[in-house]
């Protein structure tokens, strides 16, 4: 059996493909968001993963908060430019935002 | 089996449940409980703070912004047709991936336990927080702003009409 470190990690590649994939699959921009955060919760997983196997705890919350907080800022204006494009164009297609159109 | 293993068994799970999901509403939820179980990790890792903010926020703010959308884009939802094939597709390509990377990245993760150099000198977030990584506070002060600039300027305020 693998140790810990490596078997984490392994799950965190394996949650980084499944968002890596809705994102390279879908048309939905719900659905590029959903797979944008599933990625970025594997990469706060590996921070976190990382900061424990140096003892660096601390570091890594303080780090992971920062990530949150920008992780929040990015839904937020992803939702909002998702709801506006829907009022204009009336399509949550991403396809739908090839129109430079001030 | 460890209670650590299952735990992101369970959030990997979570990943998969909520992009095969057909209901975006349901994808949500799945998402979710992606962040449940990351909180829950992070407990496990002896990472309260940020277990906590984790929880609050992203189980939380998010899944309320993401039902927010959902309700907002609801009778779009039906409409486009994505090829679900391609999703239906995903647990091979997933059991593929797990099978690749257990030959090939585990060995390369177990290289890079070698190169781990302990540090560790500050042990509070605290001291970490605001002495350490204090232009970071910077950044994300600024952000929040930025945010708060775009919704602005998506969503600008209606003139009265005349």
């Amino acid at each position: 059996m693998t140790n810990s470190f490596a078997l984490d990690w392994y799950f965190i590649t394996l949650i980084f493909t499944a968002g890596l994939y809705c994102m390279l699959v879908s048309r939905n921009l719900l659905r590029q968001l959903i797979g944008l955060e599933i990625m970025s919760k594997s990469a706060l997983l590996g921070v976190i993963s990382a900061g424990a196997l140096t003892g660096n705890l601390a570091l890594a919350q303080a780090l992971i908060i920062t990530m949150i907080v920008i992780e929040v800022v990015i839904v937020a204006a992803g939702l909002s430019l998702l709801v506006k494009n829907y009022r204009l164009t009336n399509s949550i297609d991403i396809w739908s935002l090839d129109k430079l159109r001030g | 089996m460890t209670y650590h293993t299952l735990l992101f068994i369970l959030t990997a799970a979570a990943a998969v449940a909520a992009v095969m999901m057909k209901d975006l509403l349901m994808s949500a939820l799945m998402l979710a409980l992606v962040s449940v179980g990351a909180s829950l990790i992070l407990f496990d890792f002896q990472a309260p703070w940020a277990a906590v903010f984790e929880l609050s926020v992203c189980a939380g703010l998010i899944t309320v912004l993401f039902v927010s959308a959902v309700s907002l884009i609801r009778r779009e939802e039906n409409k486009l047709e994505d090829n679900r094939m391609r999703f239906y597709a995903m647990p091979l390509v997933m059991g593929l991936a797990a099978i690749a990377a257990w030959f090939y990245a585990v060995p390369f993760f177990e290289s890079l336990e070698n190169w781990a150099r302990f540090g560790g000198r500050v042990n509070s977030l605290g001291a970490v927080l605001w002495d350490i990584r204090r232009f970071d506070l910077l950044g994300q002060i600024s952000i929040l702003a930025a945010g708060v600039f775009v919704i602005n300027s998506i969503f600008p305020r209606r003139k009265k009409q005349k």
